[in-house]
């Protein structure tokens, strides 16, 4: 395959996502719509909580409101839904569609990483979008200092990496297990959990901080937003990024390993 | 069905003959003992798949148990909640935990295997067989999760209960159950709805899944930390409040800061039921339009 005909062809699969949603107006409103009340609800209930107090785990009122509405527009670069357009692995393997993955001219790996590509750029978007309108409304403050700015810039895309590679597990789990559902609400659960989604982990308990320094989950999404708030200093950003890449290589390591396993474990079903 | 024997479709009519003219009583122990029968296939049929059955099991352990660590973590970051005591906050999030883990295992095909089963088309076959349409999608899986959901909700309750302020008389024990299963037919008439807005606009998956999160996230804490007009939202909106919130105010005395009379706080297990009827009437209305998918 040549390069001039390797992009177009990456470029096809990445907007997959992108032109299905936006080829649906009422889930771009529903996403619009559930954006919004979710950033207002959890603003509501975080701003109840400090009613009576200002500082909390060390972060103040703003701190703490920022990290939980980057956290939730995070979230949506995160999570698209395959589901609705029957693109995921498992519905794949259970209709025996898994089979045109090595029929097309595109490795099934490099369509696995295109199609996300696409997903996380299209969930980009909305993010920044949303940060913007935050921003105007004043929900959101801006980053703790300008070297804050660049080390959550580069923690996030590293956070990013590695939370593709933690869903690229679960799917390649499929290929074993031919069902993977409760492998990836499990996993969800603990990335919502471990990496501060619900909550900043900074106001959890110390063995259970100590329990998520050994995990990669909270280097996805904890580390980066608490660079941006200050809860981290600008300049340890350098130690954060450092696990973050040490992460994505035994990751990244492991599932190239799996990959290459793969089409010895495919089984195609139905017909 | 045109290939069918005549004898056989002759014994077929007989034995529908048979069944109508038992005495109720017996046509429900029959349906009943049919139910248990489908229930233990689709328990062999899941554990079929080993990794993916304990996975779901542990799927309903870890999500009960990460609410339980946030609630535990705010509580004690931030002490009086809205005026609540922390055992009592416990109480509400225990009490739409355990509504929610029998909601899972009662009723928790709707809504989301109800879009799979729509878009599979296989509800339009659902409408051909002698069984109410609504009990087949029930019996359509095993609720594996509900196992885990269960276990850490009854673990919850029993911990809240102690740690609550109310003092468990005879009449309080009886108005919690009724609370719970309250909470329960809440979260089931929502759902219901849910499936039969689905069988009409296919983007109700999409906002399904919001519902249930607003339900996790909001239905465990006092409503009243919240803006007025948000809590009345989540109060007549969406009945968020009548699944915990109302009715364990109404056992730790703060019938009064509800936001609503007081007699519907009390009423809210009654108001569950009543919900969760109006969903099924809603259910069958839908179900007579349905037009099906696929062709």
């Amino acid at each position: 395959m040549t390069a001039t005909s390797a992009w177009p062809r990456a470029w096809r699969v990445a907007r997959i996502t992108p032109l299905g949603e936006l080829s649906t107006p009422p889930r771009l409103t529903a996403t619009a719509i559930r954006l919004a009340v979710q950033i207002f609800l959890r603003v509501a209930l975080w701003r109840g909580l400090y009613a009576t107090t200002t500082t909390s785990a060390g972060l103040s009122r703003s701190q703490t409101v920022t990290f939980v509405v980057l956290a939730t527009l995070s979230a949506r670069v995160r999570v698209m839904d395959r589901y609705v357009g029957r693109d995921a692995v498992v519905q794949h393997l259970q209709f025996g569609t898994i089979a045109y993955w090595y029929l097309r001219p595109i490795e099934a790996r490099k369509y696995h990483a295109i199609r996300a590509l696409g997903d996380q750029l299209y969930g980009l978007g909305w993010m920044i979008v949303g940060y913007v309108i935050c921003r105007l409304v004043g929900v959101l403050d801006g980053p703790a200092s300008p070297t804050a700015a660049v080390a959550f810039g580069a923690s996030a895309l590293a956070g990013q990496l590695v939370f593709y590679r933690i869903s690229l597990l679960t799917d390649l789990a499929c290929f074993w297990t031919l069902r993977n559902n409760g492998a990836v609400m499990v996993v969800n659960m603990a990335q919502n959990l471990l990496a501060g989604i619900y909550a900043p982990l900074w106001f959890f308990p110390q063995w259970f901080r100590t329990m998520a320094a050994i995990l990669p989950f909270q280097y996805t999404l904890n580390s980066p937003l608490s660079l941006y708030i200050g809860r981290i200093p600008a300049a340890d950003g350098l130690r954060v990024i450092g696990v973050q890449l040490g992460w994505l290589a035994g990751l990244t390591i492991l599932t190239r390993w799996l990959w290459t396993r793969v089409p010895a474990r495919l089984t195609v079903q139905g017909g | 069905m045109a290939s069918q024997p005549a004898a056989t479709s002759i014994e077929h009519a007989k034995r529908v003959d048979r069944l109508l003219g038992q005495p109720p009583w017996r046509r429900f122990l029959r349906a009943w003992w049919l139910g248990l029968r489908i229930v233990k296939v689709t328990l062999r049929s899941q554990a079929e798949y080993r990794g993916e059955f304990i996975t779901t099991i542990l799927t309903g352990i870890v999500w009960q148990s990460s609410i339980i660590v946030f609630a535990t973590v705010i509580l004690t970051r931030f002490s009086g909640m809205g005026h609540w005591r922390s055992g009592d906050v416990l109480l509400i999030a225990a009490v739409r935990m355990l509504g929610h883990g029998l909601y899972v295992l009662a009723f928790g095909r709707v809504p989301f295997d109800v879009f799979n089963l729509i878009q599979e088309g296989s509800m339009t076959g659902f409408l051909l067989r002698p069984m109410p349409v609504y009990r087949q999608v029930q019996l359509s899986k095993f609720p594996t999760n509900a196992i885990g959901d269960l276990a850490v909700a009854i673990f919850l309750l029993i911990a809240a209960m102690t740690r609550s302020t109310v003092h468990w008389t005879l009449p309080n024990i009886a108005y919690l159950i009724c609370a719970v299963l309250g909470g329960m037919f809440v979260i089931s008439a929502i759902s219901t709805a849910l499936s039969s807005a689905a069988m009409h606009y296919p983007a109700t998956g999409y906002w399904s899944s919001w519902t249930h999160e607003l339900i996790e996230t909001f239905g465990a804490y006092p409503l009243s930390i919240l803006p007025r007009a948000v809590g009345g939202l989540l109060t007549f909106g969406l009945p968020l409040a009548f699944i915990s919130y109302l009715p364990v105010g109404v056992l730790a005395g703060h019938s009064h800061q509800l936001g609503v009379p007081k007699w519907l706080a009390v009423a809210s297990p009654l108001v569950g039921l009543l919900l969760f009827v109006a969903s099924r009437l809603q259910w069958n209305r839908s179900l007579r339009r349905f037009a099906g998918v696929n062709g």
